[in-house]
């Protein structure tokens, strides 16, 4: 149970600095909270001794998993002699009965806050917090006095009774304070002004009465009047958070007896008490209190027996197999390896197989053991879209309704919902949100999609782009006939299903060293360290990370803040000027060209959070034109942005934004720091993860505050952020050039060639990169001197060789000291796009490296000519030519038709069986088709064209492929650049197969020809026809060198892929089309037995 | 042309005659066909054969022990078990290496070697694999080997081996007891006609020698003893990437085709007097794995008119008045090197004896024709000879196998290198 549950949840509103000229931010809808009462979540009585009934069933099971339960209480635990302290993981509240110890004065129902964590014995905790009240601000009408609150009291009560009718709460509004706040927006002379603080009863009421605010209300004496509600959005575990000043995944202690233990257990957890939320000590994620507890993390992965032709459907193909690895954090080996199948399955050297008849044994198994083994974080690749929902939806289908007891709360159901994530980048998502109670969900899925741009987030390109290996993919209609075979064949399903989450290279029958594959991107990635920084830094739940945008973590911040300063912070959608977009940042002209003089890149350091420090922007301390007016501020207290803001300086009001930036620089500069000097390997991953988080955050306040559609935006600010931004770069070009000149006595002009964000690309004409770094360095000081701290231009880097394309398109060998470069830096150029296929990329990266690494440009246009030569000579490696789309839905709803499209229909016409269904992903090369065929019936399948030696279109992938990137790239540096490259010679000689399966070749005669000259051998000849007799030894040599090259080709592809299944006396059965060795693992063997055949007629 | 009746005035000279008999057969791969095989089968014919020996000479080694499979382990019980080795190689080039995201700044070093102190053993059958650990020392064997082990699995699921036992070396046909006379068999290996750096002379000069054309009678009365002569790959050297698709012009074809034909007179002249054994080694225009097939004859439109030569395969076996050869061109020994570690080349060699396998490392990283149905590469029948061409230096060792099997080990060095070529004696038991 989060607190609230988001119907709708959006991206990022904040993008990353590459997209922050854009200023559009994704549709942020407000996350609201949602009342869970305790009773109506869980099963009834009967279904509860059904629950038990069947526990003792399956008590044999029960045992096995016995061992593995949690380290077990210590005794100072047990008598309560203890204070305890744990990690928290997870923050939710229910709605229940008032704690009647706890709090002897209050009665009825009540919002309960449960914090779930582990103690760092590994024990599991749950506490109940009681009297925590949810509450908001509105300001308070001037001249309102005590009698005059009890009335308004009084009638706002009244109106929140009409409005929830159906609710049987004896109170809704609980009380009305006057407090002495100040509003966060424009800069106030006055200290202070009495606000009103509303306690309502039930967390839900917050929203309700809100609504009755905004619209308006009739107040005796001030007549019809509707109010600004101040901190009425946020949602109500994370206001516990901030007033107790805890931060997502930070250490609590509750002191001995200040807890109560449970009179009746409501969770499976180890230890559950409650307690008052006053008595709650939250320790700042510092010294001791900055490491993880042992939690336990589980991964899993299912699998499904498919129909042939079908993606798996809950409602109809039974779950066969579950394979499950728990880890404790910080350790490298894996606690658990276990794998649940259906029906018997041979053993797996050091896996715990479980079989088992009936699918819904295995179900149940899988329950028990996540009750057992108690997981804190569950993870997995695309777990919520797929492996949850179905395990969840299949035991509906089986009728089990005691199987989605996942969480851990006794007898309490995982909640599942539909929802949207939508977003610029992915658009719109069709997901399930599952909540499980007390059980953090981390979809590497998610994750990895949300932190990283690839080109595919399938578990295989994923895994080969950050563990560099591929995985073995068995295609789901291979897995029903596994599944259907022997015990045999089921255990060769059952070591595919482990490996592919669990062990990669070794081992397929030992999972010992390797870890599952989403466990090892976890660890590889650091995404627990990363991700419980940034909820520390941050200081939200770790759980809102994944699912919520970036502003509810600068809110967070903000709210934080604000709390310490007594200010609040307005629900106003749209505070500020109504303007619709501003000026973004500015990009120097780019002066194309290939430079082969060193150029310096001088950078700001943190530009927009500098800025922001620099020159006090906050929303506090914005100043309307009005006020400008009315308060005849002296100008040596303000500062004018060149947007035309005014923003008071830090002399008469200092900023919060700058306050809490400041503090995250300098946290990052700490943690720095500490980095260097750290030893142990889990304490640096700690501090790393945190000065990485404490970058992010800094770096997307300034998209909070021009996130038109966010929390509070307040575009004022975010312009004169980018107009600040824009006059720095102008500056800078402008002292460079007016500096480092010839009249200045320095040996060369200085140009600046082009400029970016917060970057500036100079050629100081010096040939060589140690002289350009001592200029650079020069400059950065210099320049950074007629700044306002703390904004400072640093030097960072060398560009040489140079080749600047466009705007934001660039290449170039880096370099940080003058003795070696470091690596080849491109922006913009490598088209990560998935529409292209790899040859592109393979021949711009060559080429880059050829012209900027080898500095041979003649060279890389050989290598251009010899590739297009290849490509039409049929000798191009087939998987370079893939080009894979997502089928996402049928061909009928497609407006256009499109490539894959129409080729998965037309593979279903031809074998429905292996055909793509929706949710695959088509891979497709185009062919030579007929003379004005349609590109998307050009589309055919690899495979297909492999067995069928079908021809492609070589033409297609010259012009609408590789032509454009690689002009780009040649333009610059040579003249003819189209002509020379793709227009020469080399393009002369084409070669095309002939194709096996058209109509027109049932009807040819195959006749041999000669293997030297190609003429139709007659009468004796078997070989070569009689012309050619003077060159046997020659045409000999060809054919066996082109048999030798096949034969160490076939050798080294085939054992690979033994190499990837790990086994050597099992044949492989990968079918992953991701792999890039796929389709040339099969032309191999096809071209193989090709050429074994042309050799053999040589032995006459 | 040239024959051994040089000093035609003086007492003739005779050239000694020998049985020769060739065992190639299993090295053919004529009739086999690509069909889509993989390189499973040959394992599982490699483990089959094998375990089956191994199991006839367990009980022999330690009787007292239970025989298991992968599956069958059980932690803590001692037992003994039979697989394949697999070694898991940090540094083992990968084809996948290719794809990798970006080029290494550093241009990649040729490896000659591909060791890491990570390595480490995994035994595997059909039914599983199991990590080892224990004595077992992952420098010296490689993937392909099989092996049984004495041991027991840990509580980490790894098998901790007490005790290795190889297959040792196979029974040996008896050794014919013959009239003593001495007859020798030259081997020469690394010819490299056409590499720049050849000297076509001194070949020039070892076949003047061994036909007799050379030096005084003494010597020609040893040159007539040489009854056969076996050249052990990398004969020719062709240029390098003139055999890529395109079609060849003239001037070209002569450059491919010169260091052949000059090949072809050369061997003409010793096939015109004694029995000439040719293998195609890694530089030869032969097909790339093993076994590599007999050079073809239109290559050698000269000597391959005399029935004395004989175009062979490599790995290359004969008997010669029953004392059997066994040999390759040294690929085999080149992988054991990339893959493992001893101390030299006879050391390999004497390990692929005791394993009674030539090439374990085929299929895994030397390139090997998929079998279906048998390994040719296990060694049925101890060779009384075997030979490794193409190795730096020149290196012997005489071993014996504990059922009095002696064998002759010899390293043949590059011939364009040293100028050195083996002879070996039949030499009679006395």
């Amino acid at each position: 149970m989060n607190s609230g549950n988001s119907k709708k949840r959006s991206a990022a509103a904040t993008p990353s600095p590459q997209q922050q000229q854009k200023h559009h931010a994704a549709m942020e809808e407000e996350d609201l909270d949602e009342d869970v009462f305790l009773e109506e979540t869980l099963l009834q009585y009967e279904e509860d001794s059904q629950v038990l009934r069947e526990l003792e069933e399956s008590n044999s099971i029960k045992e096995r998993l016995q061992k593995w339960k949690r380290p077990s209480l210590s005794q100072a635990y047990i008598a309560q002699t203890q204070s305890i302290s744990f990690q928290q993981l997870e923050i939710d509240y229910i709605i229940a009965e008032s704690h009647k110890e706890l709090l002897p004065n209050s009665s009825g129902q009540a919002a309960i806050l449960r914090i779930f964590g582990v103690t760092k014995e590994g024990n599991s905790v749950c506490c109940h917090v009681h009297g925590f009240e949810p509450y908001f601000y509105i300001s308070c009408p001037p001249g309102m006095g005590p009698d005059d609150i009890s009335r308004f009291h009084q009638i706002l009560e009244g109106r929140m009774r009409e409005a929830n009718r159906n609710s049987n709460a004896p109170k809704f509004v609980r009380r009305i304070e006057v407090v002495q706040k100040r509003s966060i927006m424009y800069y106030q002379q006055q200290a202070s002004q009495p606000f009103l603080k509303i306690v309502v009863a039930l967390p839900t009421m917050v929203t309700s009465c809100r609504g009755i605010l905004d619209r308006g209300i009739q107040i005796d004496g001030l007549g019809m009047k509707s109010f600004l509600t101040y901190e009425s959005n946020v949602l109500f575990a994370l206001r516990f958070m901030i007033d107790c000043n805890i931060v997502g995944g930070n250490w609590i202690e509750v002191p001995v007896g200040k807890y109560k233990k449970a009179a009746r257990n409501l969770s499976y957890c180890q230890l559950e008490f409650d307690c008052l939320y006053s008595d709650l000590i939250s320790h700042s994620p510092e010294g001791e209190f900055s490491k993880m507890a042992p939690f336990r993390i589980l991964s899993f992965d299912i699998e499904c027996a498919g129909r042939k032709g079908h993606f798996p459907e809950p409602t109809q193909d039974p779950v066969i197999q579950v394979a499950n690895l728990v880890t404790l954090q910080g350790q490298d080996q894996p606690l658990i390896r276990n794998v649940m199948t259906l029906k018997s399955c041979s053993p797996i050297v050091g896996v715990d197989i479980m079989s088992f008849d009936t699918e819904k044994e295995v179900l149940r198994a899988w329950r028990d053991l996540i009750r057992e083994v108690d997981p804190d974080i569950i993870i997995g690749y695309n777990i919520c879209n797929f492996d949850l929902p179905y395990l969840i939806r299949r035991a509906e289908v089986l009728g089990m309704a005691e199987f989605p007891v996942l969480g851990r709360i006794r007898n309490s159901r995982v909640r599942v919902k539909d929802a949207t994530f939508s977003s610029r980048q992915h658009g719109t998502r069709e997901s399930k949100e599952i909540t499980i109670e007390g059980r953090v969900q981390f979809d590497l899925f998610q994750a990895v999609q949300r932190d990283y741009k690839l080109s595919s987030y399938s578990l295989n390109s994923v895994s080969a782009h950050f563990l560099n290996e591929q995985k073995e993919d068995v295609h789901h209609s291979i897995i029903s006939d596994l599944q259907n075979g022997n015990a045999e064949t089921r255990r060769r399903l059952a070591v595919y299903c482990l490996k592919s989450h669990l062990a990669r290279k070794l081992s397929a029958l030992v999972p010992l060293q390797d870890a599952y594959l989403p466990q090892r991107l976890l660890d590889k990635l650091m995404f627990i360290y990363n991700y419980v920084e940034m909820a520390r830094v941050t200081g939200v739940p770790i759980s809102f990370l994944l699912s919520r945008g970036q502003s509810i973590k600068v809110l967070s911040q903000l709210l934080r803040k604000a709390k310490q300063k007594d200010l609040v912070i307005p629900n106003a959608k749209q505070v500020g000027s109504e303007q619709g977009t501003f000026e973004g940042a500015t990009v120097l002209e780019a002066q194309a060209g290939f430079y082969e003089k060193p150029i310096a890149t001088l950078d700001f350091a943190s530009l927009y959070p500098s800025i922001m420090m620099a020159y006090n922007l906050c929303y506090c301390t914005l100043v309307t034109p009005e006020e400008v007016r009315k308060l005849n501020l002296p100008p040596e207290c303000v500062n004018k942005t060149p947007s035309g803001e005014t923003f008071v300086k830090s002399t008469l009001q200092k900023g919060i934004l700058p306050e809490i930036l400041e503090e995250l620089l300098t946290a990052r500069k700490r943690a720095k720091a500490d980095l260097k000097e750290a030893t142990d390997p889990r304490v640096k991953a700690v501090l790393d993860g945190r000065q990485l988080a404490l970058k992010i955050s800094a770096n997307s306040v300034y998209g909070f505050t021009g996130a038109t559609v966010g929390q509070l935006p307040c575009l004022e600010i975010s312009s004169s952020v980018t107009s600040y931004g824009r006059q720095m770069i102008e500056h800078t070009k402008k002292l460079v050039e007016d500096k480092f000149t010839v009249l200045g006595g320095y040996e060369h002009n200085a140009e600046v060639i082009y400029g970016d964000t917060d970057s500036v690309m100079v050629q100081f004409g010096v040939p060589t990169v140690e002289e350009a770094m001592k200029l650079g360095r020069e400059a950065a000081d210099y320049i950074s001197g007629t700044f306002i701290k703390p904004i400072k231009l640093e030097f960072e880097k060398i560009y040489y060789p140079y080749l600047l394309i466009s705007k934001k398109r660039y290449a170039g060998l880096l370099w940080t000291n003058p003795d070696k470069h470091d690596k080849m830096d491109a922006k913009g150029i490598e088209t990560v796009r998935r529409d292209n296929c790899l040859l592109v990329k393979n021949l711009v990266t060559e080429c880059l490296y050829k012209i900027l690494v080898d500095r041979d440009v003649p060279g890389a246009v050989q290598y251009v000519k010899n590739t297009i030569s290849d490509l039409l000579l049929n000798r191009m490696d087939l998987s370079l030519l893939v080009i894979t789309k997502g089928l996402t839905k049928t061909g009928d709803d497609y407006e256009v038709k499109a490539a894959h499209v129409e080729l998965a229909e037309r593979m279903r016409k031809r074998d429905a069986a292996t055909a793509p269904s929706i949710g695959d992903r088509v891979p497709y090369v185009i062919i030579k088709a007929a003379k004005g065929a349609k590109a998307y019936e050009k589309s055919e399948d690899p495979i297909y064209v492999l067995e069928n030696n079908i021809p492609i279109d070589p033409q297609y992938y010259l012009e609408n492929q590789i032509s454009k990137p690689l002009l780009r790239i040649f333009e610059p540096i040579l003249k003819n650049a189209s002509k020379e490259l793709l227009h020469g010679d080399h393009t002369r000689s084409i070669s095309v197969p002939t194709p096996s399966n058209s109509g027109i070749m049932r009807f040819a005669k195959k006749q041999l020809t000669c293997i030297g000259c190609k003429t139709p051998l007659s009468g004796s000849d078997r070989t070569i026809c009689k012309h050619c007799k003077g060159r046997e030894a020659e045409l000999y040599c060809r054919s066996v060198a082109n048999v030798a090259e096949l034969e160490n080709l076939f050798g080294k592809l085939w054992t690979q892929c033994q190499e990837c299944q790990g086994s050597l006396h099992q044949d492989v059965l990968c079918t992953s089309r991701d792999c890039p060795i796929f389709y040339r693992r099969k032309k191999a063997q096809k071209d193989m037995a090709e050429a074994k055949t042309q050799l053999d007629r040589w032995n006459f | 042309m040239v024959s051994t009746e040089v000093d035609s005035e003086k007492n003739l000279l005779h050239r000694k005659q020998s049985v020769y008999q060739s065992l190639d057969e299993s090295f053919g791969i004529q009739k086999e066909v690509y069909r889509g095989q993989q390189y499973s089968q040959i394992y599982f014919a490699r483990l089959h054969l094998m375990r089956t020996l191994l199991y006839s000479i367990i009980p022999n080694w330690k009787p007292h022990l239970p025989v298991c499979t992968v599956l069958g382990l059980e932690e803590g019980k001692e037992c003994i078990i039979v697989g394949t080795l697999y070694k898991h190689m940090k540094l083992k080039p990968s084809i996948l290496d290719e794809y990798s995201k970006e080029r290494s700044a550093s241009p990649l070093v040729q490896r000659h070697n591909f060791m890491h102190l990570d390595d480490n053993l995994v035994l595997e059958d059909e039914s599983g694999r199991v990590k080892l650990s224990g004595c077992l020392l992952p420098s010296t064997y490689v993937t392909g080997n099989i092996i049984a082990l004495h041991g027991k699995e840990t509580s980490a699921g790894e098998f901790f081996v007490e005790d290795a036992l190889e297959a040792g070396l196979p029974q040996q046909i008896e050794q014919p007891i013959q009239l003593g006379e001495d007859k020798y068999v030259v081997f020469i290996s690394g010819l490299s006609v056409g590499r720049s750096s050849s000297n076509p002379l001194q070949f020039q000069l070892l076949v003047d020698h061994i036909t007799g054309h050379l030096g005084d009678e003494k010597e020609q009365n040893i040159a007539a003893q040489i009854v056969q002569v076996v050249i052990a790959g990398n004969s020719v050297e062709v240029p390098h990437g003139l055999l890529n698709g395109q079609n060849l012009g003239s001037k070209d074809q002569s450059r491919l085709f010169e260091p052949i034909k000059e090949l072809d007179i050369l061997l003409t002249q010793i096939a015109a007097s004694i029995p000439l054994d040719i293998m195609p080694g890694s530089s030869d225009p032969a097909n790339f794995s093993l076994p590599q097939q007999p050079l073809h004859r239109c290559l050698f439109p000269g000597s391959s008119a005399y029935n004395t030569f004989r175009s062979c395969t490599n790995p290359h076996c004969f008997e010669l008045d029953n004392i059997r050869f066994l040999g390759t061109s040294g690929q085999n020994i080149d992988d054991l090197g990339k893959y493992s570690e001893a101390n030299n080349n006879i050391d390999f060699m004497e390990r692929t004896l005791r394993w009674r396998h030539l090439a374990p490392t085929a299929p895994n990283t030397l390139g090997c024709y998929p079998f279906t149905d048998r390994d040719p590469f296990y060694i049925e029948t101890c060779p009384h000879v075997y030979f490794v061409g193409n190795r730096d230096k020149y290196e012997s060792r005489l071993i014996k196998g504990s059922e009095g099997q002696m064998v002759m080990l010899i390293c043949i060095p590059r011939f364009a290198e040293t100028g050195v070529a083996v002879v070996v004696i039949e030499y009679q038991k006395p």
